[in-house]
């Protein structure tokens, strides 16, 4: 059975008349890639900074490694990764040494810290930069040294906290695989971010929070089953007539048809061989047609559904 | 743990333009704008004539009669000085005849007419008297039978005359001014502490979250931080008596050794002084920083940097405050050094900077440690 790692459990936590973490949960098992996601402003930040033991508050309790969290549990600490929204580096030592001082925190043995600062300056690819200060770096390498400054101490659980804001496609790419590397050596690891597309691909299991709350948990597939689209088939098909549209509408599951002349959409909610129901609907009308594509709904289709489309411009 | 964050104090902080040049470089041009101000003036002082004033006593002073005997009835006086009423001193005044007129009594006050050289010397002249008498005569009261050697000491140190001194420490009017230099650069080590206190606190800088969720304890991260901070100031406290004293000539007396402990102890103190001022709200790093450089600056001024007569006006109403006046505490450790012959009152005010420095250390980790924020 795989250990609970994180535990919190009915969290609140209030900013004046603000409730930012409103009876909070969750539970992350060891060897999980967890996402949290969430609109600005649903709490995504404040939970890490109490799970950190940096934010007070109200009620409710975390556990780390099956330990009460206190901001002198530095036994839990030493386990701990923690890689920040914005690059926190030292602008007055080099990269080695940025890489270096901060894993010193946590490892005192002088040989050993040399060993894994050496491994974490070849896991983020800096190798060439070691000596540069971090103002002649570009915003990906940048990050990249965030990212070794919160791994090179090589703990259990690392806490990502949108890691990959501003960063380009390639080093964006790096820093997906290497979470990934990490995953696989049996690392623990929270994620929040705002892109879905990142989410979708990394996270064994996701979170979705609003308001300070849960709103649902599951996987991508458990999440996807939770909206009302789960499926949309798209028939390329000239000169449908009503009565076929008529019949593709009352097939089971199906709550929405359109049609431009060109490209009939179907969508479905739930439910099996809603594709081969509508194509043998087309066939029995002698209705000849194109490409037929089916897709399942985005992550970020669900979140937005989860979430709701008004804009959020509320600061963390 | 410590002596890693020790190390990288020391380092980072090497590194910081800032440090190079608030403590290291502008000490070293304003030391050279005093000597290129002061020294002109000091040779204008001790080649020219004895400047001509007038003394007015309003009521008898036995010790200032005595000090002026002193400095105008030798070769090279420093004043010809003739006893008048107040309207043939005025008179005098007013002809040109004299520079200045003293009025001696309880207190002493100077009427010039004019700005000159003289006018400066017979100005610098009042106030330094004004500060060593409220510190012999505090002497005095604890030990009443030293009663003429104080008088004795009081003419000497501002008298050229060949006779011994008390010490053999430097008696120029215008070694105070570096003094307040060397106040000065301690006050600045504030900056620096401030900068430790907002580097270790989550709810300030990032960085300090980053560091208060390691596993580093944050009493011991914050002691390591602040001993790399009190290496480096204590460096720059060095380099700037040096620079004065080899380099600018400047003449401390013969125990440099002890001026480079004030000065040491004062730069401790005024990083302790700045972490205390950084740990005690959640105000942004500029607005701190706005109210610890007024702060100094306003405390290197009651000591005495802008206004020569500033610490002998706190000493005459509120004594007290010289002896928690950080600024002071170091200008009067080395003023001690030339003044007594004896340690005592050095000894006493590097103690108090010592203890401040213990009092604001402690005060501000308890400010700081074992805190989750309310928000951040």
């Amino acid at each position: 059975m795989e250990n609970t790692v994180v535990k919190i459990d009915n969290l609140v936590k209030r900013y004046g008349e603000l409730v930012a973490l409103d009876h909070f949960s969750l539970e992350i098992k060891e060897g999980e890639v967890f996402g949290l996601l969430g609109p600005n402003g649903s709490g995504k930040t404040t939970t890490i900074n109490c799970l950190l033991s940096l934010l007070s508050f109200d009620k409710g309790s975390i556990e780390i490694f099956g330990k009460k969290m206190t901001p002198v549990s530095y036994d839990i600490k030493k386990d701990i990764g923690i890689i920040m929204q914005n690059v926190v580096v030292s602008e007055e030592l080099t990269v080695r040494e940025n890489i270096d001082y901060f894993c010193g925190l946590y490892i005192t043995d002088k040989k050993l810290r040399a060993q894994y600062v050496d491994e974490a300056i070849k896991f983020v690819g800096l190798e060439d930069f070691t000596k540069f200060y971090p103002k002649k770096l570009s915003g990906g390498l940048l990050r990249r040294l965030n990212i070794a400054c919160g791994i090179a101490h090589k703990p259990k659980l690392i806490i990502l906290d949108e890691p990959t804001v501003a960063v380009d496609p390639q080093s964006r790419n790096k820093i997906l695989e290497g979470i990934q590397e990490l995953n696989r050596s049996g690392v623990t690891i929270i994620y929040t971010s705002h892109y879905m597309e990142e989410v979708e691909q990394i996270c064994t299991r996701i979170a979705i929070m609003d308001k300070g709350r849960k709103v649902a948990e599951g996987n991508k597939d458990e999440l996807k089953r939770m909206i009302k689209n789960t499926e949309t088939i798209s028939i390329e098909v000239l000169g449908l007539g009503a009565d076929v549209l008529a019949e593709v509408r009352a097939l089971p599951h199906v709550y929405d048809v359109k049609y431009d002349e060109k490209v009939l959409v179907i969508s479905c909610s739930g439910g099996k061989h809603n594709l081969i129901r509508a194509l043998d609907t087309l066939q029995k009308h002698e209705v000849s047609f194109g490409r037929v594509y089916s897709e399942l709904p985005t992550l970020n289709e669900v979140f937005l559904e989860i979430t709701g489309k008004a804009l959020r411009d509320k600061e963390e | 743990m410590f002596l890693h964050n020790f190390l990288y104090e020391i380092k980072s902080s090497l590194r910081v333009r800032d440090v190079i040049f608030w403590l290291m470089l502008f000490p070293m041009i304003l030391g050279t704008f005093f000597k290129v101000a002061f020294g002109g003036l000091y040779d204008k002082q001790t080649n020219t004539d004895p400047i001509p004033t007038a003394i007015v006593e309003t009521q008898e002073n036995v010790v200032f009669r005595s000090v002026i005997d002193s400095v105008s009835g030798s070769d090279d006086a420093i004043l010809r000085a003739e006893y008048l009423s107040e309207d043939e001193a005025l008179k005098k005044l007013r002809d040109g005849d004299i520079k200045g007129v003293i009025y001696s009594g309880d207190k002493i006050t100077l009427t010039v007419a004019g700005e000159g050289v003289e006018q400066s010397v017979l100005k610098l002249f009042i106030e330094q008297y004004m500060t060593r008498e409220k510190i012999i005569t505090d002497a005095v009261k604890n030990d009443p039978t030293k009663v003429q050697a104080v008088i004795d000491a009081l003419s000497e140190e501002i008298t050229t005359s060949e006779e011994a001194p008390l010490t053999n420490g430097n008696t120029d009017i215008y070694i105070q001014y570096y003094y307040n230099l060397i106040a000065m650069v301690a006050m600045y080590g504030s900056l620096t502490g401030l900068h430790i206190a907002i580097g270790q606190q989550a709810n300030l800088s990032e960085v300090g979250a980053r560091r208060s969720c390691s596993s580093t304890p944050k009493s011991i991260g914050l002691l390591a931080s602040l001993a790399g901070t009190w290496v480096v100031q204590s460096i720059c406290m060095i380099i700037c008596v040096t620079f004065t004293a080899f380099v600018l000539k400047v003449d401390y007396g013969d125990r440099l050794p002890f001026v480079y402990i004030a000065a040491i102890c004062g730069g401790i103190m005024g990083v302790s002084f700045g972490f205390f001022v950084g740990s005690l709200s959640h105000m942004k790093e500029k607005a701190k920083t706005a109210v610890l450089m007024s702060v100094s600056m306003l405390l290197c001024f009651f000591s005495g940097l802008m206004a020569g007569n500033m610490k002998s006006f706190f000493a005459e109403k509120a004594p007290w405050f010289n002896d928690l006046n950080p600024a002071a505490l170091v200008t009067d450790s080395i003023s001690a050094l030339n003044l007594y012959s004896g340690y005592d009152v050095f000894t006493r005010k590097i103690v108090i900077m010592l203890a401040e420095s213990v009092i604001f250390y402690i005060l501000g980790l308890l400010i700081t440690r074992r805190r989750k924020y309310a928000s951040l």
